[in-house]
């Protein structure tokens, strides 16, 4: 053990670090979300605007909520599948799941559009087959698709983490105690998982809801996701100031969400990575 | 004793083309308190995770009640299970971790209250219903996984080296308190250790395994009065084994000298292994002795003294309450009953010399063994 005067020099490096590219800019932000555009006063009508945003962020957090359901449903079998490879196969899996990551975040969604466009590759191939071609561009389904596709390895990562550390003496004592198959994941598996769920939803729906690219390149012009909002109203619009309130509030909503989860978690087993 | 209840036949067990079990043959019976005894890798634990179901035996049957259950999954066995280290559902508190197996039997609310706060008695956990598995002591976690599967009254109670994991004097306490609960219940009990003071105090029938295979069935007594090799004589206790011949019934020649003995039934000058417990040895005056020899080294153990005493080059262990101090010459004579005779086997010459003898040699081989497969 160090001492502890000693084991805070320690963490002097990030303490700076947090100061100046996360504490200073975050007073920035609420400089600006609490001041008027043009007198530089302060005035709280910046956060009464966001009123006509609420629709948009209700239609964003839905969007993220389906997407982490999605990545759920198709993360967690994986996630238990990998769990219960031999160490190799588990390391090579891993690094498979981890591989679209290394690619470029806006190589990975122009490729979508490349693969969904309506005289795109998918389109094409369905007309060689003589089939109608189907609108999939622009469409709230490709968005998910697009938020599901990214954010994937997010949900299996923490999945895994936590399945691979269940004790297998603890299924044997399930299914010693009279349990089938599907009592033994109910009632040990899961609950035992519940961790892993509660930092992959969290892990997905946090980046999702804010994110603008994939909403822009893969949504029509009616998806409007508040971070495309975020972004119009920094560049575009010119109005910072109620970016800066609109980041700001999007961030307390994401706290609040996080929170609520971590409440969730913490009557079972440690908290939730966020 | 009442009526067979398990039979094992023929079993044998491969992993990878590596033989665990290799022809066992047993026979459970109802009511009886059966100990599984051997070192790490004997097969004992293999053993007991084919009567839970955990495992398919390669080859053999295994029958309960005359109906052969190879093929029959855990949750559908009258089986149920004290694991190594516990496997308490760490999710759960105390009550819901006994309660789970009537949950899952779908019993109702008022049935499964009655026999929790029985079980809870019995194991002496009477106040701790609600208590997380995490803020127990290693002694009460071991006290709730035999409640959790005490309490489904399973015909048969599995217990895999479930006091390897306490202290001494726990270790003590508790397996008085297993005999007392399998006594109270009437349940059979089949019980894993390396333990062999545990598996003698403890068992009405003890079977020594090694190497995949059964050496030696019986009765604490008879294991350790009438050893069948020199494997069971000294993994039970200690023993000085001694090459001989059986010259004819009653009749053993060793050290060159003739002796008296209960044993018969060998062939005419047969080569046999000779067992001599040290606890059987006395000293008499060196005048009076059969043998004598010198003391090399003297240990004292609470209990008595344990010399070594060196006879013609092969060392003796001698365990008595009379003090010799090293290097003096010492007699001892050897009763009928102090010998026991053994046929030869694959073990011969492996076990029984205390040439290379020395007091932490018992505790090294405790701790290394506690880490079992």
């Amino acid at each position: 053990m160090m001492k502890k005067n000693k084991s805070i020099l320690l963490s002097i490096p990030y303490a700076i670090w947090m100061l100046v590219f996360t504490l200073i800019p975050l007073g920035v932000v609420a400089y600006y979300a609490l001041t008027d555009p043009s007198t530089g006063e302060f005035t709280l009508q910046n956060i009464r605007d966001l009123g006509m945003f609420l629709p948009t962020l209700g239609i964003s957090a839905a969007y993220a909520f389906v997407s982490a359901l999605i990545c759920l449903l198709l993360g967690y079998p994986m996630a238990y599948y990998i769990a219960h490879r031999t160490p190799v196969m588990q390391k090579i899996l891993y690094m498979l799941v981890m591989l679209p990551m290394c690619m470029s975040f806006l190589l990975r969604t122009l490729a979508w559009v490349g693969l969904l466009e309506s005289n795109g590759i998918l389109n094409s191939l369905l007309g060689a087959l003589h089939l109608k071609p189907i609108t999939m561009i622009g469409t709230p389904g490709a968005v998910i698709l697009g938020m599901v596709y990214n954010y994937l390895p997010y949900m299996i990562l923490p999945l895994y983490a936590i399945i691979v550390k269940i004790d297998p003496r603890l299924i044997e004592a399930a299914e010693d105690l009279g349990c089938s198959g599907t009592q033994v994941f109910s009632k040990v598996i899961l609950p035992l998982s519940m961790p892993g769920i509660l930092s992959g939803i969290t892990m997905v729906f946090v980046p999702a809801v804010s994110t603008f690219y994939i909403s822009q390149k893969l949504g029509g012009t009616d998806t409007m996701l508040i971070g495309d909002i975020i972004e119009r109203l920094f560049k575009s619009a010119g109005n910072p100031n109620l970016g800066a309130a609109l980041s700001l509030v999007l961030m307390l909503v994401v706290f609040i969400c996080t929170g609520v989860m971590n409440r969730f978690g913490g009557e079972e087993e440690g908290g939730v990575v966020v | 004793m009442s009526k067979e209840l398990i039979r094992l036949q023929d079993l044998t067990m491969e992993f990878d083309g590596e033989r665990i079990l290799d022809g066992i043959n047993l026979y459970i019976n109802d009511h009886e308190f059966l100990t599984l005894l051997g070192p790490s890798g004997c097969g004992k634990t293999t053993t007991l995770r084919i009567i839970g179901g955990f495992l398919t035996p390669t080859s053999g049957d295994v029958l309960f009640d005359g109906q052969r259950t190879n093929e029959v999954p855990p949750y559908k066995r009258q089986v149920n299970t004290v694991f190594q280290r516990y496997a308490l559902f760490p999710h759960l508190d105390v009550y819901d971790n006994i309660a789970f197996g009537l949950r899952v039997a779908k019993l109702s609310k008022a049935e499964i209250q009655e026999r929790v706060t029985e079980m809870l008695a019995i194991v002496g956990l009477k106040g701790y219903e609600h208590r997380r598995i995490d803020a127990l002591s290693g002694g009460q976690q071991q006290r709730v996984a035999i409640a959790r599967a005490l309490v489904n009254r399973p015909k048969v109670l599995l217990l895999d080296e479930p006091l390897a994991a306490l202290d001494l004097r726990l270790r003590k306490d508790m397996q008085n308190e297993l005999k007392r609960i399998q006594q109270t219940l009437g349940i059979t009990f089949i019980y894993v250790t390396h333990d062999q003071e545990e598996a003698l105090s403890m068992s009405d029938t003890v079977v020594v395994m090694d190497k995949g295979r059964i050496q030696q069935i019986g009765k604490p007594e008879d294991i350790y009065n009438e050893p069948r090799n020199a494997f069971v004589a000294d993994f039970i206790g200690e023993s000085n084994i001694l090459d001989g011949v059986m010259l004819e019934d009653y009749k053993v020649r060793f050290f060159g000298r003739t002796f008296k003995c209960l044993d018969a039934g060998f062939q005419y000058n047969e080569p046999v292994d000779v067992v001599i417990r040290p606890e059987d040895i006395d000293f008499v005056p060196v005048e009076e002795g059969h043998l004598v020899g010198t003391v090399t080294s003297v240990t004292f153990k609470g209990l008595n003294y344990d010399i070594i005493v060196d006879f013609r080059g092969f060392k003796w262990l001698i365990q008595t309450t009379d003090h010799q101090p090293v290097g003096a010459k010492v007699g001892i004579r050897l009763n009928p009953e102090d010998i026991h005779v053994m046929k030869k086997s694959e073990y011969s010459g492996m076990f029984g010399d205390y040439s290379s003898y020395s007091a932490e040699y018992d505790e090294l081989t405790e701790d290394a063994d506690d880490e079992e497969e």
